[in-house]
């Protein structure tokens, strides 16, 4: 612990001081679960006669007492024991937190010390200082305004191309149904989990023959996202949820086919479109591979693309040292907690994320 | 009488002739299939076809992207022939290995704590499925400072808390690749978590109260109530670890670039590897094949135990 808690300086000392206190809170937590004796009986009256039913917010206290589903529940919480392996859960839970958080509070923080700092022997993890300036003359230097403008068409084009593509694709296939779609669904699922890496040779003398220069280099890796099969899938699936009737219905009206996609299924499918958005969107912001084959002008470059070059360009440029690398590193990873941030429900309420995926 | 001979003649009349059999057949689908087409253009480019005509390319000698003869199993046989492929599959087993060992199954089981937890759950599952926002790159540009050789390295400090020695796993070859599953696991394993604890909150109370009822412990009920009943979840997520593991290539390519001495190397690497580093498409597209066929077995393997979960 002595080397996490080096800290020197003033803002280090505040930043340390919220972290002890977080956790001597935590520690009275788990002190005060094991520990505590049992609740005058007139304050859980309430609870008691009260049925409890699912959604009910339990005040903090009484929540393990009145855990009535799952593996263990408020019974059993009773004994000692119990309580301790309680304890033993939160805390293993806890460290699972600090080991996913403290590795990216590193990087935001170790940007800060001067650059032969960084790796200076006895470990400190709080810099000296934190000086926003050197953010800004990073942004400067590194050029990243040009990077980001790159950036943010990239992902509109392909927002674009992975919600209008996939969508009228699916939407023949799950509601049109003409001769044969039963064809493309099969051909869409066989090549459904090879990623398109595998094939990486044709793919790239394909694009390269296409002659594109310029910001029309950027065309194919949108029009990329408009075959995605997954999207596809998320599509497909929440079209064949859609009540055949009220597409009848628009047809006696008189619309045609573009109309019934357009009026009636892309407005029942709002929250799909935005799913697909959500994931077409910090998919490309997160591209590496093909934007750094295919992108051979340094002014097209986007973020990603970027600091993976900067890597081995940052030996030949004046005073950019490891710290400089560091903060423009977290830079292009900022965006990404900011969308999160935005978009946390979407994102984590499909729970659709695929595991271990490079 | 009259009204109806009227509408009667209004409806279309029932095709009998195979001509007339065809124009209704062009009438009914052609607005279906004109939707279709540009989607379908995208993806014969962007996957269908590389697919296909990577078999192709890997029976040809290629100079600068372009097929110029046939050349049989040549690629094929000079990709055996490298040392490196065969570190490659190697590595393959060592990656799925150490991936079930560690990126497998601590999400389980951290899954299973999560979904016991009252409190600070909300709080639990955001810290942790930060990482899984971060871009493949940023992560690994991320940790190769964090792993790095040097005695004040994040990982040397840590180590120096237990009094262990400086190491530089990233240049061990013994260690490099449990190093490289770690950090897939640090990013992935938050996604993981959230799949499990919706699986699990599926489980039925009433079955541990039967268990309970028939004095089964905390052990006993995991073992015979909450595995089995989220066995197809394990199952699928299962074959998605090991799918995954197909594709390491980040890790690879920017902590190690294959090594030390290609203790890391990974099939896909090799493939990027062949074609862009070494100049010899061909032998790039023939992993690219060994990858596709691997892929697309144990693919299929996923579809018929998810069509399975599904009954």
């Amino acid at each position: 612990m002595t080397a996490l808690l080096c800290l020197s300086r003033s803002a280090a000392i505040t930043a340390g001081v919220i972290l002890g206190f977080v956790a001597l809170a935590e520690l009275g937590v788990i002190v005060y679960l094991v520990l505590r004796k049992r609740v005058a009986a007139g304050s859980v009256a309430v609870l008691r006669t009260k049925r409890l039913r699912k959604g009910d917010r339990i005040p903090f206290r009484y929540r393990l007492r009145y855990k009535r589903e799952g593996l263990i529940t408020g019974i059993e919480y009773k004994k000692w024991y119990f309580k301790l392996l309680y304890a033993v859960i939160l805390l293993i839970l806890f460290a699972a937190v600090l080991t996913a958080v403290i590795p990216v509070l590193w990087l935001f923080l170790a940007g800060f010390k001067d650059a032969q700092d960084v790796f200076k022997a006895p470990f400190t993890f709080w810099p000296e200082s934190i000086d926003l300036r050197k953010v800004v003359e990073v942004w400067k230097v590194v050029g990243f305004g040009k990077y980001f403008l790159n950036t943010l068409i990239l992902v509109l084009g392909s927002i674009v191309c992975a919600v209008f593509f996939n969508g009228l694709l699916a939407y023949a296939v799950s509601i049109l149904k003409p001769k044969g779609h039963k064809i493309v669904y099969g051909l869409i699922m066989a090549s459904y989990m090879i990623p398109a890496v595998a094939s990486l040779v044709p793919l790239y003398a394909n694009i390269n023959k296409l002659g594109l220069k310029g910001y029309a280099t950027f065309i194919p890796l949108c029009l990329l996202y408009g075959a995605n099969s997954y999207y596809f899938m998320m599509f497909k699936n929440y079209f064949d949820t859609i009540p055949q009737s009220l597409i009848e219905s628009a047809r006696i009206d008189g619309a045609g086919n573009m109309r019934v996609f357009f009026s009636v299924v892309l407005p029942l499918s709002r929250p799909i479109v935005g799913v697909v958005s959500i994931f077409a969107m910090t998919a490309a912001w997160a591209d590496f591979l093909l934007p750094y084959l295919l992108l051979q002008d340094q002014n097209l470059y986007t973020v990603m693309v970027v600091i993976y070059n900067l890597r081995s360009t940052m030996a030949s440029m004046a005073d950019f040292g490891i710290d400089k690398y560091l903060i423009a590193v977290a830079i292009t990873i900022l965006p990404q907690i900011a969308l999160f941030a935005i978009f946390q429900r979407q994102i984590m309420g499909t729970g659709a994320t695929s595991g271990i995926k490079g | 009488m009259n009204k109806y001979k009227a509408a009667i003649a209004d409806l279309p009349k029932i095709p009998t002739t195979f001509g007339q059999k065809f124009k209704r057949f062009i009438k009914r689908n052609w607005g279906g299939w004109a939707i279709m087409l540009p989607s379908l253009v995208l993806f014969a480019f962007f996957i269908w076809v590389p697919l296909i005509e990577n078999i192709s390319y890997s029976f040809f000698e290629i100079k600068r992207f372009e097929r110029q003869s046939f050349v049989g199993f040549e690629n094929y046989s000079r990709v055996f022939q490298d040392p490196a492929f065969g570190k490659a599959v190697l590595n393959t087993f060592l990656y799925a290995f150490w991936s079930i060992v560690i990126g497998f199954l601590l999400p389980l089981f951290l899954g299973l704590l999560l979904s016991e937890t009252v409190h600070f759950k909300g709080f639990f599952r955001l810290g942790m499925y930060i990482p899984n926002i971060i871009s493949g790159i940023a992560v690994v540009l991320m940790w190769s400072n964090i792993l790095s050789g040097s005695s004040g390295s994040m990982i040397n400090g840590f180590l120096s808390l237990f009094g262990a020695g400086p190491v530089t796993v990233l240049s061990n070859s013994k260690w490099v690749i449990p190093v490289i599953v770690l950090v897939m696991t640090w990013r992935g394993a938050g996604g993981t978590v959230l799949i499990y604890l919706s699986a699990l909150q599926t489980v039925d109370s009433t079955l541990y109260e039967v268990a309970k009822l028939d004095g089964a412990g905390v052990f006993s009920r995991i073992k015979n109530v909450t595995l089995p009943s989220i066995r197809p979840t394990i199952r699928l997520l299962f074959l998605l670890q090991i799918i995954s593991v197909f594709q390491v290539f980040y890790e690879p390519m920017v902590m190690t670039a294959g090594g030390p001495d290609n203790a890391s190397i990974s099939l896909m690497y090799l493939c990027y590897k062949y074609t862009f580093i070494d100049r010899d498409p061909g032998a790039g597209a023939a992993v690219g094949v060994m990858l596709a066929l691997i892929i697309g077995a144990l693919s299929i393997l996923y579809f018929a135990l998810s069509r399975r979960t599904k009954q």
